[in-house]
């Protein structure tokens, strides 16, 4: 894969988004780093927090990356079954789903917050997953939705 | 003299031009304070705002000033913005409450620019009310329902006409062009006479209540006082007279803003101290120290009570914490003698 | 309605003056015409205070956790609800409660008749009809007509946890469709619920009067509060307070009990529901749960089955 082949699509827009990567360390933050490890190309619009487990995320942090004017946000963790701490993650679907559903109702678009399951040895498919968020939230263009505050606030990085 | 309402709006509507002009408006049933374009958008006949006209001395979320490092070099910027303002339809009891904001804003010792750049800049053009609701209680407050204290132009609604009076050298100024002032027919100074002696049907006695709070600070009264309350700030924010504000940092990175945005006493984090510590975490301690606040220390301190009798606070309550109550339960309370 | 409120007033009296508890926790009459407000009985003299209508809209449980000693309360569907959702979180000593149950029959939105109306002068209730003297005019209602929006979807009237019960029961008519309110809102364009949404943030001025009107907000220290991580800056704005309000009702997710003492608590009439009956109607979807119901079973997300529906994933 050449360096030119990998970049996404981001002529109609002109913009590279700011994609939140909340990663759980031990399936999806390992995912990522096997994915750089294999030189399996993908999109440098992500900023990875790394968290213990997908459990950890508090809705809060969603809203508040969307509030500082991340144009989206990715979360991942272990596959259910598969969690280190054994249940976080099924503790987090849950959560997830909800949040999702009602994200969605208040109006936010489809595509600006995203959740997947990425296990450590699917490196591949991590530079998958972080192609087409960022392919959906480009089409979405720039935050300018529901909880981006509008005095500004965000970082100018 | 009397303007007919034409007249009045023809006048109003060329004002817009160079003035930010504040009226009550009506949205999904509440009216409110906002900028208006013209006359037409102005709602005549209702009781009071929903909330008072003091966000536009004293907005609920201002920034101060902002800030910017660059290298070793840093930029301050103050975010003042001030318009010539005049703020419209504003009742008795409002008017008089941005008297008591002046005190703590706009004193001898103590001159906040964010709030007196704003008020220096603006007119106020009162109104009375014509209709009395069973909340207001304004006549124990020192001020009546047609009480021209702290407007600049006074009117009363006469149905197609307003009666004017000009009270201060500002509002005298606003008017100077104006001709189409004509005089009252009896009947119509009737109605004004009528207008001006009306009282509101509640009233409480406060005419010892500064006194006997000097004395209450231990009094078992308040053990029971405070129970139903929420400790939330719809009260304090809905009140024409509060004041208390908090200032914060918001920074990110290199830039940030200083903010200044209302606060409230009955919030149970408002007394905490950097070091942990909170002296009112008790609700007991927070209504308290609203009742000789209002009635005791605002006395002690600037030669009036902070409340004029709006009763916005007894209608926006939860569980009808009713201050009026309150006031009577202090004129009650038996002093245990020491 | 006169021998439930004679039933409860017997009740308080014989068990205060019995001792069993310090204080009993009821409605007694507002100082404003239709409105009820919590009252705080601690002498058997005082129980003659104690009233029992459509105007006893709080959700008396938001006061027990603060309230020392001994309580009785007075315990609607909906508060009994909460006061089960709070001995599961281990907020309540269930012992320290006595639970007063009675079956309601909703309660009155008074924002309704005031648009109508104008500012309440007077009222009286006989009946099923409310005779209203307004600022405006005067007018006579139905319970039926004025009933809070709530209410009118209720499907716990009848206290699911109680010592004693006072009254009757209310039998629930079946509902062709579960959270019709919400399903409204779903088929409404994205377009449409961002700006209905955005509308209703831009009224909310931060006063938290629903938060702390709500029995199931009780955390020492709310996220609005806190400093670090600061996730509220103060501004009123309406992206704010969506963060806000939606955070809230995130975390009620699988224990909001529907009392709807939110939106009757707020000072601005925002339609606070709307986001939490969206929460409860997708974790009665996905999850088959209502909280407060029984003790035995757990709180929404405080389970989880190996074989919830993941339809959120991305689809890479």
């Amino acid at each position: 894969m050449s360096m030119g082949e990998c970049q996404v699509n981001t002529e109609t827009k002109g913009f590279q988004p700011k994609i939140v990567a909340f990663l759980c360390n031990w399936c999806s933050y390992a995912g990522a780093d096997l994915a750089g490890v294999g030189r399996f190309q993908y999109p440098a619009t992500i900023r990875t927090i790394r968290v213990p487990c997908s459990g950890r995320i508090n809705p809060l942090y969603i809203l508040k990356a969307m509030a500082n004017g991340a144009d989206g946000v990715l979360i991942s963790g272990c596959h259910p079954g598969d969690c280190h701490y054994m249940s976080g993650n099924y503790v987090a679907r849950r959560k997830f789903a909800l949040i999702d559903s009602l994200l969605k109702h208040v109006g936010l678009e489809e595509g600006r917050v995203s959740f997947s399951w990425v296990s450590a040895a699917e490196g591949v498919r991590f530079a998958e997953v972080v192609k087409g968020v960022t392919e959906r939230v480009t089409a979405l263009g720039p935050n300018n939705g529901v909880f981006k505050v509008e005095d500004g606030g965000g970082t100018n990085e | 003299m009397k303007i007919s309402k034409e007249k009045f709006g023809q006048a109003f509507d060329a004002l817009v031009a160079e003035y930010q002009i504040i009226a009550p408006v009506i949205t999904d049933g509440d009216v409110n304070y906002k900028a208006v374009k013209s006359f037409s958008e102005v709602k005549q006949n209702y009781l009071n705002s929903k909330l008072p006209p003091k966000s536009f001395l004293f907005p609920q979320h201002e920034k101060l000033l902002s800030y910017k490092k660059e290298g070793k070099d840093v930029t301050v910027k103050n975010e003042l913005k001030v318009e010539k303002t005049i703020l419209f339809g504003i009742r008795p009891c409002d008017a008089k409450s941005m008297l008591l904001l002046d005190k703590v804003f706009k004193n001898d010792e103590y001159r906040d620019p964010y709030y007196y750049e704003r008020r220096d800049n603006s007119i106020i053009i009162g109104i009375a009310c014509n209709k009395i609701a069973p909340t207001c209680f304004c006549s124990s407050m020192g001020i009546s329902p047609a009480s021209s204290k702290g407007s600049d132009i006074f009117l009363v609604d006469l149905g197609n006409s307003y009666h004017v009076e000009i009270i201060t050298e500002k509002g005298k100024a606003l008017t100077a062009g104006l001709q189409e002032l004509a005089e009252l027919t009896a009947e119509e100074q009737a109605l004004v006479n009528t207008i001006k002696s009306a009282e509101t049907p509640s009233k409480v006695d406060v005419s010892t209540i500064t006194a006997k709070l000097d004395k209450m600070f231990d009094h078992p009264y308040w053990d029971t006082l405070h129970e139903k309350c929420l400790s939330c700030n719809a009260c304090s924010f809905s009140c024409p007279t509060c004041h208390c504000f908090d200032i914060s940092e918001e920074v990110h990175k290199n830039e940030g803003s200083r903010v200044r945005t209302w606060d409230g006493c009955m919030a149970p984090l408002f007394t905490l101290h950097g070091s942990g510590h909170n002296p009112r975490d008790k609700k007991k301690a927070r209504w308290r120290q609203r009742m000789l606040h209002k009635f005791n220390y605002f006395v002690h301190n600037n030669g009036d009570i902070a409340c004029v009798g709006c009763g916005r606070c007894i209608k926006s309550c939860p569980v009808n914490m009713d201050i009026r109550q309150a006031i009577d339960g202090v004129n009650k309370a038996e002093l245990v003698v020491d | 309605m006169n021998s439930i409120i004679d039933d409860i007033r017997k009740t308080a009296r014989q068990l205060l003056t019995e001792g069993k508890v310090d204080v009993v926790i009821g409605y007694e009459k507002g100082s404003l015409p239709l409105k009820a407000t919590p009252c705080f009985v601690r002498s058997p003299q005082d129980v003659d205070k104690l009233i029992w209508d459509q105007t006893c809209e709080n959700n008396l449980a938001a006061f027990v956790a603060k309230t020392l000693g001994k309580k009785a309360i007075i315990a609607k569907g909906c508060d009994s609800r909460a006061l089960m959702v709070l001995i599961q979180e281990n907020q309540v000593v269930r012992d320290d409660l006595y639970i007063i149950g009675v079956s309601c029959q909703g309660v009155i939105d008074q924002r309704k008749i005031e648009a109508e109306t104008g500012e309440i002068i007077g009222a009286s209730i006989t009946d099923e009809k409310i005779s209203v003297q307004g600022m405006e005019c005067d007018k006579e209602y139905s319970f039926t007509d004025v009933k809070d929006v709530t209410c009118q979807t209720c499907r716990y009237p009848n206290p699911v946890l109680e010592d004693v019960h006072i009254g009757g029961s209310i039998e629930v008519p079946e509902q062709a469709t579960l959270f019709a309110d919400v399903i409204d809102m779903e088929n409404k364009s994205d377009n449409e619920r961002k700006a209905y949404f955005k509308e209703q943030m831009s009224k909310c001025i931060r006063c938290y009067a629903c938060r702390n009107v709500c029995p199931l907000c009780y955390c020492q220290e709310c996220f609005v509060d806190c400093n670090s991580p600061k996730w509220l800056t103060g501004g009123v704005d309406s992206a704010e307070n969506l963060l806000f309000q939606t955070g809230r009702a995130l975390h009620l997710a699988g224990r909001c009990v529907e009392c709807g003492a939110c939106s009757r608590a707020c000072p601005q009439g925002v339609d606070i529901r709307a986001l939490s009956r969206k929460v409860n109607k997708d974790v009665k979807e996905m999850y088959n749960h209502e909280s407060g119901l029984t003790e035995e079973v757990k709180p929404a997300l405080n389970v989880y089955s190996t074989d919830d529906p993941e339809a959120f994933l991305v689809k890479e």
